[in-house]
């Protein structure tokens, strides 16, 4: 599992197939089974949500629309969930989930999951390079004093 | 609270002050120097960084001077904090779940 400070990675390596893995990732019943209840459809446009248990002061309920579609390839979506005053739900940004699906040689699946603020398209996230490295430490700060 | 936090530094020109800011004070005069965009619209950025409290203004006189609150990036802090715990445990399950798809097409 790699971290950065600007978006979440994480890395799997599972012996399933694409297929199966894609399944997993697109079937809303297969999918709440290890995520949360749902109506995805892999469909660019779609607009669906995932649904938990409401916390605290958040409904339980993350906004989403699928983005970029891939058949057992990719997966885009956006995400944006949570709570703004309560900070244990996770922050409620406007932020895109990407999932990425590439066959191993084992015939598993390399999977990759990238949780980000911005899409990868939008000018933000290619102009934060240098810059980023600032707004890291400061984040690191203010985590520290969170 | 500002759920628009990201889009506010997902502007190039907006980023760019955010940081000139970070290193010292400014007036809108003084950033003027550094980009080419007009006034009225450097005053528009700072009014979106100010309404994201990503920048405090301090009045002096004539001038307002603009300085980054590098504290207003917390909650993506705690954002990332969420979804790094969250992510791995989910994912944990998808592993899990995947074995059983596999018993049930046996």
């Amino acid at each position: 599992m790699n971290q950065g400070n600007e978006q979440i990675v994480v890395e799997y390596a599972l012996t399933e197939s694409p297929a199966k893995v894609w399944r997993a990732l697109t079937e809303p019943e297969l999918l709440a089974r290890w995520l949360m209840q749902n109506d995805i459809v892999p469909i660019v446009g779609h607009k669906f949500n995932f649904r938990a248990q409401p916390m605290g002061d958040w409904n339980g309920v993350v906004d989403c629309e699928v983005l970029e579609v891939i058949p057992e390839r990719k997966l885009v979506y956006s995400w944006q969930g949570g709570s703004t005053a309560n900070d244990a739900y996770g922050h409620k940004l406007a932020t895109t989930v990407t999932w990425t699906l590439e066959p191993a040689t084992d015939n598993g699946t390399h999977l990759k999951l990238v949780h980000h603020g911005f899409h990868p398209d939008d000018f933000g996230f290619k102009a934060m390079g240098q810059g980023w490295r600032t707004k890291g430490q400061a984040i690191d700060s203010a985590a520290a004093s969170a | 609270m500002r759920p628009d936090l990201l889009k506010a530094l997902g502007d190039s020109t907006r980023l760019a002050i955010f940081e000139r800011l970070c290193t010292r004070e400014h007036t809108v005069t003084e950033l003027k120097s550094y980009f080419d965009v007009s006034q009225p619209a450097i005053s528009q950025h700072l009014g979106i960084l100010k309404h994201c409290d990503l920048v405090r203004e301090r009045r002096s006189g004539r001038f307002a001077h603009y300085r980054a609150r590098p504290e207003g990036l917390r909650p993506l802090a705690t954002w990332l904090r969420h979804y790094q715990q969250f992510w791995p445990e989910k994912l944990s399950a998808l592993s899990t779940v995947l074995k059983e798809i596999h018993d049930e097409s046996r």
